[in-house]
């Protein structure tokens, strides 16, 4: 009897891989530009400064850009597109000269000192697969910053990472709550998320071409970022109803041990990031649209509208779930699984009913937290496994298990990490996200918002 | 095809260095995981130690390199420490999340520009290995000689240190073997089942599973020294979450609670990635399509490797949580 269970689940879970597999799989098959190594982009921006001292960025076109090895050998020769950028790729990670070809700026356009024409990359400047370049035109583009000014902006660009932590750990948190599983795999669901938006807006979907009628849908198939975005999402949602579906909910059934289940989304985690690093290839790639924008500035801080938009709906959308857990039955139903499940189930609600709607809404969020993400930083292929641990401070602080614990304690993780850049080298800001998960635990393990438990 | 290349490669990945450290290492996680019931996911973090215990003391205070086996020691027991007051009083998934956390933290710590000086950046430590291979002169294995049998034919250099590792192997396996008959163990498997338990019995369960943390912490910290005496070098982004998945992965193919299962899992492991690896290497060396849709580059190769990892850990849990070796009901508990 337990075998054939066990193939059964087991034929789901291969099942679902090799939909998943089909799916993404044939999406990428005509991905543009297949390199799958180093790349340098290099952006070329035009200072213009107001009266005030404000400075304010535009992109310069049509520059020619120059990349040679160490060697002097040309790697790559291009000229920066409308947005003021061009992308060259590289063999490897190496020493690199660029070099700007001053003959080639508009007229009456200067390079700016700080900003000679001739730049060395070394090897170690490869933080990622992409190195950036900007070139600066005009005016000193390094206005010394007032104290205040460098707080505020940090703080701005803390609220906006905060957001979206928030947004991904509350599904973490919940399936927590509900089911005890500590989810590994979740960092997955968010690049998920940025991934699938992505072949919407980027790679484009050609058998949908036909649909060009509607606005913000192109003959090639590629859908506007408004269309792709909420398509992601809903596909986040239904990735995490198969999830549970497929894999989790049997196991339950069948009374696998937690741990079990944990070490089995390792194992999924491991999966899906490397599928996605197959698929996707190593590089970060914008989205189409909104990738360079001119900044708003706003006193002390310079946000672009995409920023602001970014805040702006993860705010909406928070609220919504928080009202939604607050006010409607499913929401207290999920709030009274998540304190007790076994008291829950005595009062008569369905709890696998609750943890399926878990998983989905956790789904959803987290792959609006990978979209927004992608916005912010650009996707890759372990955009969300790199805030896996993140998600784990922000959840733990509000206090595992709560939905509300999630969304304080995933808001300022995401707040204290920007604005302890101010103090530690940007390369070290996610280090003090431990230390407050340790201070926590030492000081009040049930998080904020969490209630205590005798443990032993 | 070349089948002769491909089972040759997979039977020296099957006893070669690097199923050597997995062995140490998923011994040290057996201790901490099969036996304890403790979710150790920073098993990385403990190897990174060892790694950059033997090369800070080359690099930075230029001592001999042996003096780098009780600093590596001595940090992977303040890790352990710094890991295990916070969480071992609250349940098993607090360790897991603050182990995962303190792990990638180390290794964005010793990849900073900013500590360069001490642990040499995203570059790491290199050379600081020549006094080991000396001493593998000293006892008659020639460098640069070759010795050994089809397929199982190594340079000098590689059978000294395959020599060593498989000696601190079957140290290793035989006092974990021993301390896990001993009542301390025991007491170790008594709180894996059920830590009231144990509690009730007047026995203190924090201390208890704070000597299995750095028991295990330390095993693995010996099999970072191996990895980096065997590479001449200590490079940071090989201590990453993956590292500590995988060794999962050879740990529960093995089978948990089960010396041999660590050791003989972490040798399948290897000798199956070898496998796999050169096999589809050759299959793709054209890329392989069906109708004009690309299914395999050969660049895709290790990331189908890895995701066939992911794979058959899935399928592990779902068909056989406790692995080849392990016992059901060891596999059993719960962690709330």
């Amino acid at each position: 009897m337990e075998v054939s269970i066990s193939k059964t689940i087991g034929g789901r879970c291969l099942v679902l891989l090799i939909a998943l597999g089909s799916v993404l799989g044939f999406s990428f098959g005509s991905a543009k530009a297949a390199d799958d190594g180093y790349s340098i982009r290099i952006q070329v921006r035009d200072q213009v400064r107001s009266d005030d001292g404000k400075a304010d960025n535009q992109p310069l076109s049509g520059v020619k850009i120059t990349v040679t090895n160490a060697n002097g050998e040309i790697v790559g020769v291009g000229l920066t597109d409308a947005e003021g950028v061009v992308i060259v790729s590289v063999p490897s990670r190496a020493d690199y000269i660029v070099s700007l070809n001053e003959q080639t700026l508009p007229s009456g356009k200067k390079l700016d000192a700080k900003t000679p024409a001739m730049q060395n990359i070394l090897t170690d400047s490869f933080v990622t697969k992409t190195k950036v370049v900007t070139y600066f035109t005009g005016g000193s583009q390094t206005v010394s910053q007032s104290g205040f000014e460098r707080v505020a902006q940090r703080i701005s660009d803390g609220i906006r990472l905060g957001l979206i932590l928030a947004m991904c750990s509350v599904g973490l948190s919940l399936i927590f709550g509900t089911t005890g599983l500590t989810n590994f795999a979740h960092g997955e669901m968010v690049t998920f998320g940025g991934i699938a938006t992505f072949v919407f807006n980027v790679t484009g979907l050609t058998f949908l071409g036909f649909l060009s009628f509607i606005p913000g849908i192109r003959p090639d198939g590629t859908f506007h970022i408004f269309w792709a975005a909420p398509l992601g999402i809903i596909l986040g949602g239904g990735f995490g109803w198969a999830l549970n579906n497929r894999i989790f909910g049997p196991l339950r059934r069948r009374g696998v041990g937690l741990v079990t289940q944990m070490v089995l989304t390792v194992g999924l985690s491991i999966a899906l990031r490397n599928f996605f690093l197959s698929r996707f290839e190593g590089r970060t790639r914008p989205f189409s649209d909104f990738s360079l924008q001119r900044s708003w500035d706003l006193g002390p801080v310079n946000i672009t509208p995409r920023d602001f938009v970014v805040s702006s709906l993860s705010l909406l959308i928070l609220v919504v779930t928080a009202l939604g857990l607050r006010f409607t039955r499913l929401g207290k139903a999920t709030r009274a699984v998540s304190d007790n499940p076994d008291l829950a189930s005595a009062t008569g609600i369905d709890s696998e009913k609750v943890i399926r709607l878990v998983w989905i809404i956790g789904g959803a969020l987290a792959a609006a937290g990978g979209v927004f993400r992608g916005l912010d930083e650009q996707v890759s292929f372990d955009m969300g496994g790199r805030l896996l641990f993140l998600l784990f401070a922000g959840i733990t602080l509000g206090g595992l298990g709560s939905a509300f614990g999630a969304l304080v304690g995933g808001f300022v993780v995401g707040v204290m990490v920007e604005v302890s850049s101010l103090v530690v080298p940007t390369e070290l800001k996610t280090a003090p996200a431990l230390l407050v998960l340790i201070l926590v635990l030492l000081l009040r393990p049930q998080g904020i918002l969490g209630r205590a438990q005798r443990v032993g | 095809m070349d089948w002769n290349l491909i089972l040759e490669n997979s039977l020296k990945g099957f006893i070669g260095i690097n199923a050597v450290y997995f062995a140490i290492a998923a011994l040290g996680l057996n201790v901490q995981f099969g036996y304890t019931g403790l979710l150790n996911f920073g098993q990385a973090g403990f190897m990174a130690c060892g790694a950059y215990g033997l090369g800070m003391t080359a690099h930075y205070f230029d001592i001999s390199f042996w003096w780098g086996i009780p600093l590596g020691i001595l940090f992977s027991v303040v890790l352990g420490l710094l890991m295990g007051i916070p969480t071992l009083r609250l349940r098993a998934d607090y360790l897991a999340i603050v182990t995962i956390a303190s792990a990638e933290i180390i290794r964005l710590v010793v990849r900073s520009v900013k500590f360069k000086t001490y642990f040499g950046g995203s570059d790491g430590i290199n050379g600081f290995s020549s006094s080991f291979r000396a001493l593998g002169n000293d006892f008659g294995i020639n460098e640069a000689d070759q010795y050994g049998f089809w397929p199982f034919k190594f340079t000098g250099r590689e059978l000294w240190v395959l020599i060593v590792g498989w000696l601190i192997v079957a140290v290793f396996g035989f006092v974990v073997y021993k301390l896990m008959k001993s009542p301390w163990g025991r007491v170790l498997k008594a709180i894996r089942e059920d830590e009231d338990a144990v509690k009730s019995l007047g026995k203190n369960v924090y201390s208890y599973k704070m000597q299995s943390l750095i028991l295990g912490g330390v095993i693995g910290t010996v099999s970072g020294m191996i990895f980096a005496l065997d590479r001449g070098s200590v490079q940071p982004d090989n201590y990453s979450r993956d590292l500590t998945f995988y060794i999962l992965t050879a740990l529960v193919l093995g089978g948990v609670a089960k010396v041999s299962g660590s050791i003989v899992g972490s040798m399948m492991f290897w000798g199956l990635f070898t496998f796999m690896d050169n096999f589809l290497r050759q299959v793709a060396k054209d890329p392989v399509s069906i109708g004009n849709v690309t299914i395999m580059k050969s660049t895709q190769v290790g990331q189908l490797n890895f995701i066939l990892i992911g794979i058959t850990l899935i399928l592990l849990m779902v068909f056989r949580p406790q692995g080849m070796f392990g016992n059901r009901k060891e596999m059993a508990f719960d962690g709330r």
